[in-house]
């Protein structure tokens, strides 16, 4: 019976995979090539591009480059996230579509590309409608002030350098519990409604911690802006012993250990997936949708756990620089790696109760936090 | 930073009292366990310290300089002011010690209360910029919403809290949109150079929108009319200490940024100690129609009420267009006659709240009726009261003449002599319900035979202590004179 | 016109708009989310007027923050299984007449005086001297206003606590 379903699947999908071979060629090549091409075409801008124009091209070049980012990111990243929970639980995983189960994800976008697009009949359609592009453009609007790497001549690749950059980030990805909230209410399904203020209510409480332990960086580095950030983690013994996480032992290891759970709570990640526990709540705030739209939803939680995971690398992992010199695949290989641990932890990691959730923040990250934040700011004026 | 560090040893009876809060608020976190009388008892004492301290510290002459950047003027002003602050918390506290309303209440939320409303007083007091203006206003604010609100199970205190946080916010709101106007006017946020900026170009027009809005902000806290609304109804619905405080605290606080507004910011000293408006606006007349508006207002409401707490809330809002009569003199004697008034009012008022608390606690209403017979079950009592009532009245030789005496005084010097002919009528008709209460008293028949009264050793004293300066008051001219005279020295940063 | 201007009154229309809706709006969730336009607009002005600090803050604290604390007081209050949670304006003309004069006073005020405006230089970052005048020349209103926060913070949650107790 098994078998017999399989070989329909794979008669189904038998024409379609010459086109996904094609995307994922394509898209392969552009993560990977990314961080080259960005430099190279950022020279291109200073030196064919007329003065005038030269802000306005590279800026729609940079946001064409991190919505491809985003947009193929989750593609790989949940062929990843299967395969890293079937070799957890000691399964396989998708095997079938290409090497290894590799088309897997193309295959069930195209899926839902065509899946029927359903609104519930009593749901507050604006507010339904709107939830989804909420979600990423939270995402998509936090990557703008992520820097890739610097150019040979000093000047930082990113779509907009900020110099509040941080504060931004934090900033933007608050939009995101907004947009967990417009769907739990707008679904009018009191499961979705129960995930969405679960999730925003843990996402408005770690996102306190979250800013005070930016601060403890700040407070070492003294800036706000990113690229500066990193620039104060370069050099030292085989360019590793000057990132930050390794300054005043064990300080700051604490700070990026309490920062990487901040990030899991805030992204709702297990073990802090309460707002859509299965077994309670069936999806949480995205209950009810359906084809493209939940595909958004699971585009924006991708997207920020690569963001996040990228903002930690940039903080507390020394960004671009490392062993091999300032490369910005570096940071993209640290970002990624921290991605795979967020997996890791989610098949290894049982999900920790409402009441369990909130008591870890307020009574121990946020206590930690500011206790850290002191600390360092002492010792800073005094060293 | 060396300047904060210098402020400092200025700013004592204000870090007294935040040491105070956080002692406070460990202690209420680490007796959790105690029974409720030892933890109250601990609080209690805990908080009376800490007010009996910054009290003792607060005392002595002004340093005559500003703190913190010019953010506070350590001047007369602040130096009369600052006393009677932590007095009042210090009344209150023990009053609420004998409230029926706070039986058995936590006390550890009402301590910390008491004691930051207290700090953001002085601070209120002290402000000579706009920033610390609106923030010490928004603190004094904060905190006394949620004073009103403390019994939380009861709806009648509820709903008083909600309506002062309404009326609050919005005469805040509007009082913050007005003080960014001056803002934009003059490009500066020190009073003194919002002074110096009006001096040198008059602002026309849009100084006029930014007194109106400003004394909406002021209006509020001093519950002068058309501000008043929340009156009544706060202090009905707040327990009774809470409402004494409220009659005296914000109030004096609310007069003194009066004062610094409208003389330090927007008036100039002459040579001999009168003011003059800048910036191309006459003002007096403002103050002028509040004055007039509210005494009249809230006399003749007074006059309807048959609830003793609404009473003294109408009677609190005459009694702020009586002292607002002093702001309109424009002159240093009219800021004498003002904290003079406020000083002598904190006993007067205070006192006639002990009385309220003291009946309610043996008959268990606010209403007139309750009163009747009083002088059976309780001749002492209602000798005070009849002593407290006189005082506010304004009867010689209770202090309350001599409060309203340099407030006329004040008026006439200015060539007001009509606003102070105004003023004594008024008085005229407050003494229809002031004597009324005395009546119903002393005269009225009481629902058959009731026990005779028991006073604790507290009320005794509470008592004593409140009578006392409203009956010797004559005897201590010269102080009052001298209070009046420190007062007077309004930091001059010319 | 410049790129610029457009995007400011851009921002303008979207915050008007958004703000006509909290006003007038039936839908009091919706009229929440509407808010949230209003208060990213408030933030583009402080985009346009060099204040990086503050309109980054702007969006974390009122955005962030203060809404979504906000939705969770319009959707906890109601039933929330009822998604008909409507407020009807009322005297829409009194009010819009009072709005109407405020509108004019204002104008006219704005239009009489000669604003005390600053050198428009290149907005430089604006975070360092922030920082260094909340703790100089204003560090007894930074101080304060955590005092405030403290005393609103614990009277919020004296308010709201159940009576366990006797």
């Amino acid at each position: 019976m098994i078998t017999r379903f399989r070989q329909v699947e794979m008669r189904l999908m038998g024409p379609l995979t010459a086109i996904p071979i094609v995307l994922a060629t394509v898209v392969l090549v552009t993560i990977a090539a990314l961080p080259f091409v960005s430099a190279v075409l950022s020279e291109w801008i200073r030196d064919a591009v007329p003065a005038g124009l030269q802000h306005a091209v590279a800026v729609t070049l940079g946001t064409v480059g991190f919505v491809a980012v985003l947009a193929l990111n989750p593609i790989y990243a949940i062929w990843l996230e299967r395969k890293v929970a079937a070799h957890v639980q000691d399964r396989l995983g998708p095997m079938r579509v290409g090497w290894h189960g590799l088309l897997q994800s193309f295959a069930d976008g195209v899926k839902l590309l065509f899946k029927e697009d359903l609104v519930p009949k009593d749901a507050d359609r604006v507010l339904f409608r709107l939830a989804p592009m909420v979600a990423i453009a939270g995402a998509f609007a936090a990557f703008v002030v992520i820097p890739w790497g610097v150019r040979a001549d000093g000047a930082v690749l990113a779509v907009s350098n900020l110099n509040i950059g941080v504060l931004y980030f934090i900033a933007i990805t608050s939009i995101g519990a907004l947009s967990v909230l417009m769907a739990g209410w707008g679904s009018n399904n009191k499961y979705a409604l129960y995930g969405g203020m679960r999730a925003a209510a843990q996402m408005v409480s770690y996102e306190i911690p979250t800013a005070i332990l930016v601060l403890v960086v700040v407070a070492q580095v003294g800036s706000l802006s990113l690229p500066e950030i990193v620039a104060a983690q370069a050099g030292g013994f085989l360019g590793i012993s000057n990132w930050l996480v390794f300054q005043l032992f064990p300080l700051n290891l604490i700070a990026f250990v309490l920062f990487f759970i901040c990030g899991l709570a805030e992204t709702n990640r297990t073990p802090f997936d309460i707002p859509e526990a299965e077994s309670e709540l069936v999806a949480g705030f995205h209950t009810e949708y359906s084809g493209m739209r939940f595909a958004f939803f699971f585009l924006a939680e991708y997207g920020n756990m690569l963001l996040i995971s990228m903002l930690a690398a940039l903080l507390f992992l020394g960004g671009w620089v490392g062993p091999v010199g300032s490369n910005p695949l570096l940071l993209f290989a640290k970002a990624f790696g921290l991605v795979v641990v967020q997996m890791w932890l989610r098949w290894t990691l049982p999900r920790l109760r409402v009441d369990q959730l909130m008591a870890v923040c307020w009574k121990y990250v946020i206590p930690i936090s500011f206790f850290l934040l002191v600390v360092v700011a002492v010792l800073k004026s005094i060293l | 930073m060396s300047d904060a560090l210098a402020s400092l040893g200025r700013f004592l009876p204000e870090l007294l009292l935040m040491g105070a809060l956080a002692v406070v608020i460990v202690a209420d976190l680490a007796t959790q366990a105690w029974s409720l009388a030892r933890s109250r008892n601990l609080l209690v004492g805990l908080t009376l310290a800490g007010l009996g301290a910054a009290f003792v510290a607060s005392l002595g002459e002004p340093g005559g300089g500003s703190l913190f950047a010019s953010m506070i003027a350590d001047d007369g002003l602040l130096g009369v002011l600052r006393p009677l602050f932590a007095l009042t918390a210090i009344f209150t506290l023990l009053f609420s010690l004998r409230a029926k309303e706070l039986d058995g209440a936590r006390m550890g939320e009402m301590v910390a209360l008491l004691l930051t409303v207290t700090a953001a007083l002085m601070w209120m007091a002290g402000s000579v910029n706009l920033v610390m203006i609106y923030l010490s206003l928004e603190t004094v604010s904060v905190a006394s919403y949620i004073m009103v609100g403390y019994r939380s199970s009861d709806r009648l205190s509820n709903e008083a809290s909600l309506k002062y946080i309404l009326f609050g916010a919005v005469s805040t709101g509007v009082m913050l949109f007005g003080l960014s106007l001056l803002y934009g006017l003059t490009g500066t946020l020190d009073l003194y150079g919002v002074r110096a900026a009006l001096a040198a170009e008059d602002a026309g027009p849009a100084l006029i929108l930014v007194l109106l809005l400003v004394a909406g902000g002021i209006g509020f806290k001093i519950a002068a009319v058309p501000f008043h609304f929340w009156c009544p109804d706060v202090y009905t619905g707040a327990s009774t200490p809470v409402t004494a405080f409220l009659s005296v605290g914000p109030k004096a606080a609310g007069f003194a940024v009066l004062i610094r507004f409208f003389y330090s910011g927007i008036a100039q000293p002459g040579a001999d100690g009168t003011f003059a408006a800048v910036g191309g606006v006459d003002w007096q007349g403002l103050i002028i129609v509040l004055a007039v508006v509210t005494m009249t207002l809230g006399n003749v409401a007074a006059l309807l009420q048959t609830n003793m707490k609404r009473l003294l809330a109408y009677s609190s809002i005459a009694h702020a267009g009586t002292i607002l009569i002093g702001a309109a003199a424009l002159s240093s004697e009219g800021i004498g006659a003002i904290v003079t008034y406020l000083v002598i009012y904190l006993f007067m008022n205070l006192g006639a709240f002990l009385v309220v608390i003291l009946v309610h606690r043996v008959t268990g209403t606010f209403e007139l009726e309750g009163y009747a017979g009083f002088w059976k079950r309780s001749p002492l009592l209602t000798v005070a009261m009849g002593i407290f009532l006189f005082s506010l009245m304004g009867i010689p030789p209770f202090a309350g003449f001599f409060a309203k005496l340099y407030v006329f005084a004040a008026a006439v010097e200015a060539e007001l002599g009509w606003l102070a002919v105004v003023g004594v009528l008024n008085s005229a008709v407050a003494a229809f319900y002031y004597i009324k209460v005395l009546r119903i008293m002393a005269v009225d028949p009481g629902d058959g035979e009731l026990p005779a009264l028991r006073f604790s050793r507290l009320d005794g004293a509470l008592l004593l202590a409140l009578v006392t300066p409203n009956v010797v008051g004559i005897l201590f001219g010269g102080a009052l004179e001298q209070i009046s005279e420190i007062a007077q020295r309004l930091l001059d940063l010319a | 016109m410049t790129a610029a201007q457009v995007v400011f009154y851009g921002a303008c229309l979207v915050m008007l708009g958004s703000a006509l809706y909290v006003v007038l709006g039936r839908n009091l969730v919706h009229c929440a989310f509407a808010l949230v336009a209003t208060l990213v607009g408030v933030a583009a002005f402080y985009v346009f007027l060099g204040a990086d600090f503050l309109a980054g803050a702007q969006v974390l604290i009122y955005v962030g923050g203060i809404l979504t604390l906000l939705l969770f007081g319009v959707m906890l209050t109601n039933r929330i299984y009822d998604l008909k949670i409507s407020t009807g304006a009322v005297q829409v003309f009194p009010g819009a007449v009072a709005a109407g004069l405020v509108f004019a006073v204002l104008v006219w005020i704005i239009r009489s005086v000669d604003w005390n405006a600053m050198d428009t230089g290149a907005p430089g970052p604006t975070s360092e001297p922030l920082g260094k005048l909340l703790i100089g020349d204003y560090l007894l209103p930074f101080e304060i206003a955590s005092v405030l926060l403290l005393i609103a913070l614990m009277g919020a949650a004296m308010l709201v606590r159940r009576r366990t107790r006797p």
